[in-house]
Formats: C-alpha cells, sequence, structure tokens
C-alpha cells in the first residue's frame, strides 16, 4: 500500500538541502533514516548522506542491491554510533532515499521513476524526495529551491511505472538533534575520501611521467581546496554563528525562566 | 519571519579584452550576504504602523550594525513584490543604518494542493536604485565541478631522452622518499586540521542545543503551570460570579487566557471563538493544556492559549481533522502552516499581521454558531475553562471543573 505521507524533521531537511546546495553540477544522494507509523506515515528524523563510487552528471542512483547493501550498514553503523534505538525506544531504519537535481526539474525521471520502483520491490513504504536547486528564473531573478516526495506505481502489470505524488511536511523543530549535526559534519569527509580513493586509483598507474604526476597532484590540491572554500568553511562559518546564536538565545531564555519563577512564585 | 543579512559589498574589476584590441573594464558591484541575524518575532523593531524603533534595532543587531548590508523576509503565498509596509520601513533602515544601497531579500513559499510539492522562492531587491534595476541575482557558491575528469590517466607520448631527464631530475622536487608528492600531504594536513575543527566546533553546539532545549522545555513548563494556575483561579471567580447571579464575565475571562503582551484588540477577536484544534482533539478529561497536537507554536510563546485564527482549514468552517495528508489544498492547512521547519515559528504571527482583523471576527462569529451545533465538543471546550460568554443565548454549562 502507498505511504499516506512523510513528516521531514526540520533538521533533517537542513542536512539535505545543506547537502544539495553543495554543488550545482552534479546530483547528490542520501538515505533517509527514521520510521513508519501505524498510519503509514513515514517519519524521516536523520540523513545519511551516501559516498558515489561512480559519478555522472546526469545519474545518481545506486542499485537495488547495492542501496540495500549501503542501508544495513547505514542502520548497523547509525544505530550503534548514536544508539537511537535506545534513545527512541524503538529500531529506526532506512525509510527512503532524497537526490538532487540542479538545474533540473524537481519531477523525478523515468530512471528516477524506475529506480524508486526498483527500491520499492524491497520495501513497499520506500519514499523518494528529490530537491531541485540552483533554479533561476532570468527574467525575474526569482531563485527557486524545490522538494518533492513520490512513489512509483504500476498502472497495470508490464506497463511502465509512474510517479504517485505523496505528501511531504516539514516539522520544525527549534533545536538541532545531535543526529542531524553530525551528518552534516560527515559531508566535507565523504567528499575528501571520494577524492583520496580517485587519486589513489591514478596514482597507482605507474606509467605516468613526473610532470603527469606532478599535474595530478595538483590536481588533488585543487579538488581539496576547492571542498575547504564551499564546503567545510562555510560549514565552520555557520556552526559559529549557530553557537553564538544559542548562547544568546540561553541567556535570554535563562532570564525568562527566572521571571516565570518569580511570577509563579507569586501567584 | 525576519531578520537582517550581514556581509560585505564590494566592487571587483573585470577586465576584458575586445577586438579592437584596447582592454576595457567593468566594475562589478558584488553583495556578500555571509551570515543572518534572525528577528525573534516579527514586529521587534518596527511598529504596526511601520516605524522603525531605532533602540529596538540596535538591541537587536548589538555590534553587528556595522556589518548589516539588507534584510530578509518570509511570507507565504503571496507575490514576489515588496509589501507598502515593508517599502517604508525600508527607507527608515536606509537612513537609520546610513547604507545607501541596503538589500532586501524575500523568500515566499508556495505548495501544491495535496502537499507533496513545495517550492521556496527567493528574489534579492534593491529598492533604493531606480525601478528598472531593482532585482539582483542571488547565486550560491558550492563546489561546482568536483568531477575527477581533471586527472589524467595517461602521459602525452614523448620520445626524447632530454625531456624525460630534465622533468625526472628538476621534478624531484616536489615529490618525497616515498614517491608521494609533497602538495598533497600538505594540502590534506590542511583539511585535516579544518575538519578536526569543523567536528569540535559541532561537539560545542550541539551541546549548546542540548542545553537550550533543556531551558526552552523549563520555560514550556513553568508557562503551563502559570496558566493552569490562572485557570483555576478563574474558573473559582467565575463559579463564585455565576452564584452570584451575574453576567459579568470580560475582565477575568481576559485575565484568564490573554496574554498581556499582544495588542488587546486581537486578543478580544481571538477570544470570542473556542479554540478549533482543542475542541476537535482534545480529550475531555485531559489534564494537559491546549498544546497543538502537532508541534506547538514555539512562538509567541505566551500566546500558546490564544486560538490560531486559521490552524484549520480555509477559513469559515473547521477541517475534519487534523489528519495529514486530508487533501485539503486550501493554503491555510494548518500543518502546511506549520510545515517548514524552525524558521517558520512566527508564520501564524504573520498571517496575523496581514490579514484584517475585521475579517477574522466575522469568521468566527460563523464557528461560533457552527460549534453551537455539536454539544460534545462545546463540552470539552467548557471543561478547559473557557468563558460561558461564548454562548450567545447565555446558558452557563456546567463545568466539569477545570483540570
Amino acid at each position: 500500500m502507498a505511504v499516506s505521507a512523510v513528516h521531514l524533521e526540520s533538521d533533517a531537511f537542513l542536512v539535505c538541502m545543506n547537502h544539495a546546495l553543495s554543488t550545482e553540477k552534479e546530483e547528490v544522494m542520501g538515505l533517509c533514516i527514521g520510521e513508519v507509523d501505524t498510519n503509514r506515515i513515514v517519519h524521516i528524523h536523520s540523513v545519511i548522506i551516501l559516498r558515489r563510487s561512480d559519478k555522472r552528471k546526469d545519474r545518481v542512483e545506486i542499485s537495488p542491491e547495492q542501496l540495500s547493501a549501503a542501508s544495513t550498514e547505514a542502520e548497523i553503523s547509525f544505530n550503534f554510533t548514536h544508539r537511537l534505538a535506545e534513545m527512541t525506544g524503538r529500531p529506526v531504519r532506512v525509510v527512503g532515499w532524497y537526490h538532487s537535481h540542479p538545474h533540473i526539474t524537481v519531477w523525478p525521471s523515468h530512471v528516477d521513476v524506475r529506480t524508486q520502483a526498483m527500491y520499492q520491490m524491497m520495501d513497499q513504504g520506500f519514499v523518494g524526495l528529490i530537491f531541485s536547486c540552483f533554479i533561476e528564473d532570468k527574467n525575474t531573478k526569482t531563485g527557486r529551491v524545490l522538494y518533492t516526495c513520490f512513489q512509483s506505481v504500476q498502472a497495470q502489470k508490464g506497463s511502465e511505472y509512474e510517479r504517485i505524488e505523496i505528501p511531504i511536511h516539514v516539522v520544525p523543530h527549534e533545536a538541532i538533534g545531535k543526529v542531524c549535526l553530525e551528518s552534516a559534519v560527515e559531508l566535507p569527509r565523504i567528499l575528501c575520501q571520494e577524492e583520496q580513493d580517485t587519486y589513489r586509483r591514478i596514482h597507482s598507474l605507474t606509467h605516468l611521467d613526473p610532470i603527469t604526476k606532478i599535474h595530478n597532484g595538483s590536481v588533488f590540491t585543487k579538488n581539496l581546496c576547492s571542498q575547504m572554500s564551499a564546503v567545510s568553511g562555510p560549514l565552520l562559518q555557520w556552526l559559529e554563528d549557530r553557537l553564538e546564536q544559542n548562547k544568546q538565545s540561553i541567556v535570554e531564555l535563562q532570564k525568562e525562566k527566572e521571571r516565570l519563577i518569580q511570577e509563579l512564585a507569586s501567584l | 519571519m525576519e531578520g537582517f543579512l550581514l556581509g560585505e559589498v564590494r566592487q571587483e574589476e573585470t577586465l576584458s579584452i575586445s577586438d579592437s584590441q584596447i582592454s576595457s573594464s567593468e566594475f562589478l558591484h558584488i553583495v556578500e550576504v555571509h551570515n543572518h541575524e534572525p528577528c525573534a518575532q516579527l514586529f521587534s523593531f518596527y511598529d504596526y504602523a511601520g516605524k522603525v524603533n531605532e533602540e529596538n534595532l540596535n538591541r537587536i543587531l548589538k555590534d553587528r550594525r556595522k556589518n548589516v548590508i539588507g534584510w530578509y523576509r518570509f511570507r507565504r503565498n503571496t507575490q514576489q513584490q515588496m509589501s507598502f509596509r515593508e517599502q517604508v520601513i525600508h527607507k527608515q533602515l536606509t537612513n537609520i543604518l546610513g547604507i545607501p544601497d541596503l538589500v532586501f531579500l524575500l523568500f515566499s513559499f508556495i505548495s501544491t494542493a495535496n502537499s507533496s510539492t513545495h517550492a521556496l522562492e527567493y528574489v534579492l531587491f534593491r529598492p533604493n536604485r531606480s525601478r528598472y534595476n531593482q532585482r539582483i541575482s542571488l547565486s550560491i557558491p558550492n563546489l561546482g565541478n568536483t568531477s575527477q575528469q581533471e586527472y589524467k590517466v595517461s602521459s602525452v607520448p614523448n620520445t626524447s631522452k632530454n625531456y624525460a631527464s630534465v622533468i625526472k631530475e628538476h621534478g624531484a622536487e616536489f615529490f618525497d622518499k616515498d614517491g608521494v608528492i609533497k602538495d598533497i600531504r600538505a594540502i590534506f594536513q590542511v583539511y585535516s586540521a579544518l575538519q578536526d575543527k569543523v567536528q569540535a566546533v559541532c561537539a560545542e553546539v550541539d551541546q549548546s542545543e542540548r542545553v537550550k532545549e533543556k531551558i526552552q522545555e523549563e520555560v514550556k513548563k513553568l508557562k503551563e503551570e502559570i496558566s493552569l494556575r490562572k485557570r483555576i483561579t478563574a474558573a473559582e471567580e467565575r463559579r463564585h460570579q455565576e452564584s452570584l447571579n451575574t453576567e459579568n464575565h470580560s475582565l477575568q475571562d481576559d485575565s484568564a487566557l490573554s496574554d498581556s503582551s499582544s495588542p488587546p484588540s486581537l486578543t478580544r477577536v481571538l477570544l470570542q471563538s473556542p479554540p478549533l484544534e482543542v475542541s476537535l482533539d482534545w480529550p475531555p478529561n485531559s489534564t494537559a493544556l491546549p498544546l497543538y497536537p502537532a508541534a506547538p507554536p514555539p512562538a509567541p510563546p505566551s500566546a500558546i492559549l490564544l486560538p490560531r485564527p486559521q490552524a484549520v482549514g480555509s477559513p469559515g468552517h473547521p477541517s475534519p481533522g487534523l489528519g495529514l495528508g486530508n487533501g485539503d489544498g486550501s493554503s491555510s492547512d494548518s500543518l502546511n502552516r506549520q510545515a517548514i521547519g524552525q524558521e517558520d515559528q512566527l508564520e501564524e504571527e504573520e498571517e496575523e499581521e496581514e490579514e484584517d482583523e475585521d475579517e477574522d471576527s466575522s469568521e468566527y462569529e460563523n464557528l461560533v454558531s457552527e460549534r453551537l451545533q455539536s454539544p460534545s465538543l462545546t463540552d470539552t471546550a467548557v471543561s478547559l475553562g473557557r468563558p460561558a460568554a461564548l454562548w450567545p443565548d447565555g446558558d452557563t454549562h456546567s463545568s466539569g471543573g477545570s483540570s
């Protein structure tokens, strides 16, 4: 049966947006972690940024087998690292996937719909989220960021898969959860690992002359610099600003708390 | 929801060489937004007439005032135009802050009827410039292309022995004793140190979030306790009044339910109807307070008891339930309004601000008459200590006692 709605916690939403906005030249992808309740509502409270072994500009999906393996690994390490099961009293698992559509319409492509259909074969409640960004209407100079939620359905056996729209609501959260903070700071680490892996493969080619090796070393340096200035740097800045804002809020909240204690005492 | 944009404005010269071989340069005006200073609530530095209060402004900005380059606003389902009040405020901010080219960033949020797809639009205005040149493109710096296509997998073939020996001898500078390019190690160290710092600050942020959450919880409980006490007192006083056979209700009710900091007229309008969500979803014998079934509106905190004007579906009729995905595509679907994350805490205030309050009261009158048709709901409402005055015929319902 189709899922009735998706509730995405706002801090998880933040991590997805941050991830989607990290690059306009490629699609990025991740997994959604959470649970499905008895009303068939999928609750997503965190996400895992996925590494891509095959980065192509126009495609990002991984095979269902890869997804399954990644999910299992993610769930195990996730539950272990965050002891989410302890905290919430229930196991949490991968309930969906998200990916970005930079400069492209938010609607899932045929490939996306088929991929989603395959994932649904493993898990009927699996949902797909798409974030469309870096869209600008040149005439009105209006920028746009969109997100949508969908599943796939087959009208009849053997016919093409079609998408079905699933209502998605972002659930407000005043604070950012620990799990989401940690997911957010994984991004630079993942990018660096991807770069290292690529470089290692290139480096192992023995027939390259010194000039070419130096060149490749420079490419690595350049790419890492790019990651630091476009991802790590802004992330650090945002964290510092958030810390500052929290400190201010805490001071003000303390004052309010004392005021309320006094008011309560006077009643 | 609104706040200030902090950053830097600079000019960049771009050189271009044209066919005529004369290099020409263009000056590009660049506005960099570094971060933002959110305002805790609307109207924090201006009033309903749009008059800016410099004192409040300074209190909000403090020493960040010198970094202000603009301000921003978030609205739902509105046109991408500056409202009149926004223009008025903008002019004053320009003068007070002394920033001739102050910018205004307008966010607008729209959703499809079934809430499956949502769009956040943003436009950056320079209202102080001529009418025809007001909008500027906003670009988001990002990684761009991180593809590995720039790595070379093979060298350009070369049989020259001189070439090979020169590059080997002088190129050796770049390699350490293990044959690894020195730069690689060096840059990796930089990255590593940076990532360590990111982790460290992240841990601090996490801790501060937890502390903040804890105090917010304590503040919430204190408020609940206070309003509970007030309602008990109010209910007792009312019982006393009822026993004296008077219909004088307005004062006690106001003190029980109103929040002194909200504008009096708004309070009066809202009190004319029971909180709809509460009536529909609240278990009759609950001892808890009327918090919303979905996430409670975090701000303004003291207004938690005030019914939200359009919290249940389109104006004029309550929605059948607050089930999500109820297909109610109206823009005022409660969950839709509460959706979208922490930034939207004040979205409801936004609605109140922008709507004609007269309209609201007429809606409430309709709602009140509908309420009369469902006695179970009114009993529920009464058990929470609502004033008897809600029912125009003056019936006093036996109160089950407030919980």
